[in-house]
């Protein structure tokens, strides 16, 4: 009997550690951070905060954020792209109720959202948030690096440097 | 019934006000932050030695803030006019400088958003950092 507990027990370990629902976001061993399943409605923060409202969450021109159940606003910092944000991820469900995997950082200065995984209305299983990438690479083509290779950064670069100063230059 | 619905009128706008409405006018003056980096504290986030790795997250759409030397940190959401608060050129150049502003500060749940009427003083970056600009992360 104990045996046969055990093996139920262990098969539905296996499901659910096989199941989008169940996975939990990686952790980045940083201060303050838990990981979660977040369920919240996308918001515009400009909306939010200043009343200034666009139907469309202002189409990816806007920091966005997360607000859950119990009204608590969530801004969303990053999304899964190395060095980029979650708003071409979240921007297509403005209004809409979301889930996010991911993690929550609780700092004294204020809490960030990192989306790492995305459920959306009508689907099934979690993807990752990859939204900013993927634009990147369509609109630019492949890179190793996109930050590397991006035009914007290489203006601001070129211009005053990777220490943002013209002419300075690392010590020796 | 009706009686009800009209005294929850004058409530609901008073809920709405608060979110909205709660805006202090302030004068802000501190350091356009990476702000993932920075309140995470993952790398050396500031000045001189994040120079570049601030401009790649704010290109990136990573939001940008500012911090004061307090360590209070303002979400950005707009400046003057221009409600772009993702990837905003005029922001990402002047990344990791020292700036005055002034603007609307509406908090909420413990989370400080700025509304900027306009960067008034840009001094450029004065934080020379990590041991005088010696490490630029990622190098190159």
């Amino acid at each position: 009997m104990a045996v046969r507990s055990l093996t139920i027990a262990a098969a539905a370990l296996a499901v659910l550690a096989a199941s989008p629902a169940a996975r939990a976001a990686d952790l980045w061993g940083i201060e303050g951070e838990k990981a979660v399943v977040l369920k919240g409605k996308v918001v515009d923060l400009l909306c939010e905060i200043g009343g200034t409202c666009a139907p469309d969450c202002g189409a990816g021109r806007h920091q966005l954020g997360l607000v859950d159940g119990n009204g608590r606003l969530y801004p969303a910092a990053k999304g899964n792209t190395l060095f980029a944000g979650a708003v071409a991820d979240l921007a297509p469900y403005c209004g809409k109720e979301v889930e996010v995997d991911g993690l929550v950082i609780e700092s004294p200065r204020m809490h960030l959202l990192f989306v790492q995984k995305l459920k959306a209305p009508g689907d099934t299983e979690f993807r990752s948030a990859e939204a900013f990438g993927k634009a990147w690479e369509a609109a630019h083509g492949k890179a190793d690096e996109w930050f590397r290779a991006d035009p914007a950064v290489k203006a601001v670069i070129a211009a005053d440097g990777v220490f943002g100063i013209k002419g300075l230059e690392p010590q020796p | 019934m009706l009686r009800r619905a009209v005294l929850s009128v004058p409530i609901m706008l008073s809920a709405l006000s608060v979110d909205v409405h709660a805006a202090e006018r302030v004068k802000v003056e501190g350091e356009l932050i990476d702000t993932w980096c920075s309140v995470t504290g993952i790398m050396f986030a500031y000045g001189t030695a994040h120079h570049q790795c601030a401009v790649w997250c704010a290109v990136g759409g990573i939001p940008v803030s500012i911090k004061d030397k307090d360590d209070n940190t303002y979400l950005v959401l707009k400046v003057g006019d221009d409600d772009l608060s993702v990837a905003n050129p005029k922001i990402v150049k002047i990344q990791s400088h020292e700036v005055s502003v002034d603007g609307e500060l509406v908090e909420r749940d413990g989370v400080k958003y700025l509304l900027v009427d306009a960067v008034a003083d840009d001094k450029g970056i004065v934080n020379l950092t990590e041991a005088e600009y010696g490490v630029v992360p990622f190098g190159e």
